[in-house]
């Protein structure tokens, strides 16, 4: 690490103790976000993440949780209260995912991971008590786990450094997503008739409806310029009697007794012209912007915005639309599969028909530059065994030196031609959730932010 | 006087026929403003010829989907591995080959076909019209007239895909004629197709889209997407000349993709309210392929019994048109849709429109 990334990082986790907003630089991109204070059992703190802040062991580990998840065929995950993720092998398929029975041997039966293997169940000390939300519940093997508002927490085998979240995600999954595993953490600092979601630019502020939140770079915290005509546009996102001012957040009286939300300086308002909740549409307006309460880690400086007929997609530096790939298991326990510690049998199928140079004419990693660098966290770069797909030594014969996102590699497809083509979006089982590919999106005016 | 009664009834009677007439002209062009009148799709989908037991075009039944050919490849799926049956079949399924495989593939077998005649020839391969014109080519239909879920009203392709027009945004398209003197007849117009950006104008219940409505033109986004042609309109039925390719956003099931369709022409009967009738050409076989199961998993192909690994084979064998120069396959097939559209009024940028 970094010896500026750690003073960072000790300088949020510092902040967050106090339960207050964090800054780490001057400019909007290094805000990170607030956090209600929540009591918390000994031995665990707050750690700032790309999710948002989460919760973490003592270590800095971040706490996941395995919420359950509706599937075509039944459920998985966890129900309030009741841990299911054990250290049984599991051998067979679950059958869970429509057409596919369940009853099929699981690949590489010789080596399979336990549930427990991949996730650490978090255990209380001696003598440790419920506080707030946190509660301890009991195992089957009548050990005793940590909960966090019902839900059993873990940590995850892939986070090495305080802050990971390479385990899981708290981005909005659909019905035939893997059951996944989501970084728990206290709730973000805002007034009632706010919501975040996150989004591959950043947590993005909408109100409780899902309209997106805007600002005006010609506003401060005590004065807004857009009136009269400006007002057919934009709508003030007003503050109820009671509210009160706290922390990022304060009140700008538009006219007695009008008083409109402000955060971090400038006041916030919706666009009437939206028509789909977690819009981007307004930031078209000339000097207006989404709102964030804090932005994604840049991505390599090779990368660039690429227009397309679905939106603006992320793209190499020749402007090839860049995918990610996802997979879960049909397994009870809804192991992951798209990452180079886990089994690479589903995406050899997929990119290759199971060869792996059909893979890599297909499906190309995305080569790092002799001379790039990773800048962050969240896009590194991986040395890649080009036929097996797991991680490699850098000395190995043949290793690929890659972009890696979350610390899963990613590829460009053979299919796109041209600049902004995105043929291979959706490639896989599951409109590519499952076993499969999607296009990173940096703007999605079409589909409401589920590619 | 009865006489002349009779006449002035059948004078008034007259009278009353020529102004009803005339406002039936003047209702027909009421849309038309400088010369200009424009719809968008409400509806688009393949043009599947069905009588009503499916006897004459399927005699032999409907084809089996993934779950009737797992079950039958593998009953006992519970001794083997997952590489040996869902990961072969998912391989088939995204490596696809025309290799025959173990399923017989029941074709569409009947002479009649709803389509155009593309290649202005009548061959021994080519269907004929319900209302009598020979020659025409569609072998799209030929591929999935016999597979469910493309059979309307209630297959699952039938059904999601127009679902999506009336929900989404991403398949907004339009025409946009220009240069119209008279609906019913005229010699020369211009036709643009663009890309929309908002939604349609239905009734209160929301699923009856109306006349009247407005759509920008997505310029920032589907720029790609815009194609000018030329028609003419005879008889109050626009005839198009063949577009060379025709990129058509196409979306079920949230996946944003393609059709691509060569040589493509629309023949659509107008009025001042819409325009229905059908846009045939040749898909592009890899495109249209891929468009179906990246949009639809196995599950949902196997709720409309398609195998995609099975219509894949057909597909390559029934193509028809554009040879590869290197290997000499057909790369694309014939094809027809069926489309109707209703009137708009397209609202261009300013900057545009002084282009």
């Amino acid at each position: 690490m970094s010896s500026l990334r750690q003073v960072a990082l000790s300088l949020i986790a510092f902040t967050f103790f106090a339960g207050g907003p964090v800054t780490v630089g001057a400019d909007q991109e290094s805000f990170a976000e607030a956090f209600r204070n929540v009591p918390m059992p000994d031995g665990f703190r707050v750690e700032a993440s790309q999710e948002g802040p989460v919760f973490a062991n003592a270590s800095g580990m971040t706490l996941y949780k395995w919420p359950q998840h509706k599937l075509r065929n039944g459920y998985s995950g966890e129900p309030p209260g009741s841990p299911a993720c054990y250290d049984d092998v599991l051998t067979v398929s679950a059958g869970l995912m429509s057409p596919y029975p369940p009853g099929i041997s699981l690949p590489h039966l010789n080596k399979r991971k336990s549930c427990v293997d991949l996730w650490n169940p978090v255990t209380p000390a001696e003598g440790a008590q419920d506080i707030g939300d946190w509660t301890i519940v009991e195992r089957r093997d009548g050990s005793l786990q940590w909960a966090y508002d019902e839900q059993p927490l873990y940590t995850s085998v892939k986070d090495q450094q305080p802050g990971d979240v390479l385990g899981g995600t708290r981005r909005r999954f659909g019905g035939d997503a893997p059951a996944k595993r989501v970084p728990v953490g206290p709730p973000s600092l805002h007034p009632p008739g706010f919501s975040i979601r996150n989004s591959f630019n950043g947590r993005m502020l909408a109100t409780e409806r899902g309209e997106s939140i805007y600002s005006y770079d010609g506003d401060t915290a005590d004065s807004s310029s857009c009136r009269s005509t400006c007002l057919a546009k934009w709508k003030p996102v007003l503050g109820p009697s009671l509210a009160r001012e706290q922390g990022e957040w304060s009140l700008l009286e538009r006219s007695p007794g009008e008083r409109q939300w402000v955060f971090r300086g400038r006041p916030l308002y919706t666009y009437v012209l939206d028509s789909r909740t977690w819009s981007q549409k307004g930031s078209d307006e000339t000097g207006w912007n989404n709102v964030f309460t804090q932005v994604a880690d840049a991505y390599p400086s090779s990368f660039k915005p690429q227009h397309s007929i679905v939106g603006d997609v992320l793209a190499n530096s020749q402007g090839k639309t860049v995918y990610i790939y996802n997979c879960g298991e049909d397994s009870q326990d809804q192991l992951g599969c798209d990452h180079p510690t886990e089994t690479q049998i589903y995406r050899l199928a997929m990119c290759g028909a199971g060869d792996p140079e059909r893979c890599l004419e297909y499906w190309p990693y995305v080569l790092a530059g002799e001379n790039e660098q990773a800048v962050n966290r969240t896009w590194s770069i991986v040395w890649i065994d080009r036929y097996t797909g797991r991680f490699a030594d850098p000395e190995q014969e043949g290793a690929l030196r890659v972009w890696a996102y979350r610390d899963r590699p990613v590829y460009t497809f053979a299919g796109d031609k041209s600049p902004g083509d995105v043929y291979g979006g959706g490639t896989g089982e599951w409109r590519g959730q499952r076993n499969g590919l999607k296009a990173i999106m940096l703007r999605d005016d079409f589909f409401g932010g589920t590619l | 006087m009865a006489f002349c009664g009779v006449g002035r009834s059948t004078s008034g009677a007259l009278l009353l026929g020529s102004l009803l007439i005339a406002f039936a002209v003047q209702a027909d062009e009421s849309r038309i403003r400088n010369r200009t009148i424009s719809y968008v799709m409400t509806d688009l989908f393949w043009s599947v010829y069905q009588t009503e037991d499916a006897q004459n075009e399927c005699p032999r039944g409907f084809n089996d989907g993934p779950r009737e050919q797992f079950e039958k490849l593998f009953p006992d799926y519970d001794s083997l591995s997952i590489e040996k049956t869902q990961l072969a079949q998912e391989i088939q399924t995204w490596h696809p080959n025309t290799e025959p495989d173990d399923f017989e593939f029941f074709e569409v077998e009947g002479e009649l076909s709803w389509g155009l005649n593309l290649d202005g020839q009548v061959s021994a391969n080519d269907f004929t019209h319900p209302d009598g014109t020979l020659g025409i080519d569609n072998e799209v239909y030929r591929a999935v007239g016999c597979i469910i879920g493309f059979r309307g009203p209630d297959g699952v392709e039938h059904i999601f895909q127009n679902k999506a027009i009336l929900d989404e945004v991403f398949n907004r398209m339009m025409i946009e004629l220009t240069e119209v003197d008279s609906l019913k007849n005229d010699e020369s117009v211009v036709i643009t197709m663009y890309r929309g950006k908002d939604r349609l104008l239905t009734d209160a219940t929301g699923q009856k889209v109306m006349a009247g409505g407005t759509q920008r033109v997505d310029y920032r986004w589907g720029e790609s997407l815009i194609r000018r042609f030329t028609g003419q309109i005879v008889d109050g039925v626009l005839f198009t000349e063949p577009i060379a390719e025709m990129v058509m956003p196409w979306q079920n099931l949230s996946v944003p993709s393609v059709h691509v369709f060569k040589d493509a022409r629309f023949q659509l009967n107008l009025s001042s309210e819409g325009a229905s009738g059908v846009l045939a050409g040749y898909a592009d076989v890899d495109t249209w392929y891929y468009q179906l199961i990246r949009n639809d998993s196995t599950h949902h192909l196997s709720n409309g019994q398609i195998s995609a690994i099975s219509l894949y084979k057909a597909l390559r064998r029934l193509a028809d048109s554009h040879p590869d120069p290197e290997t000499g396959n057909n790369t694309a097939i014939s094809t027809a849709l069926d489309v109707r559209m209703a009137q708009v009024y397209i609202v261009h940028p300013d900057i545009k429109a002084a282009e």
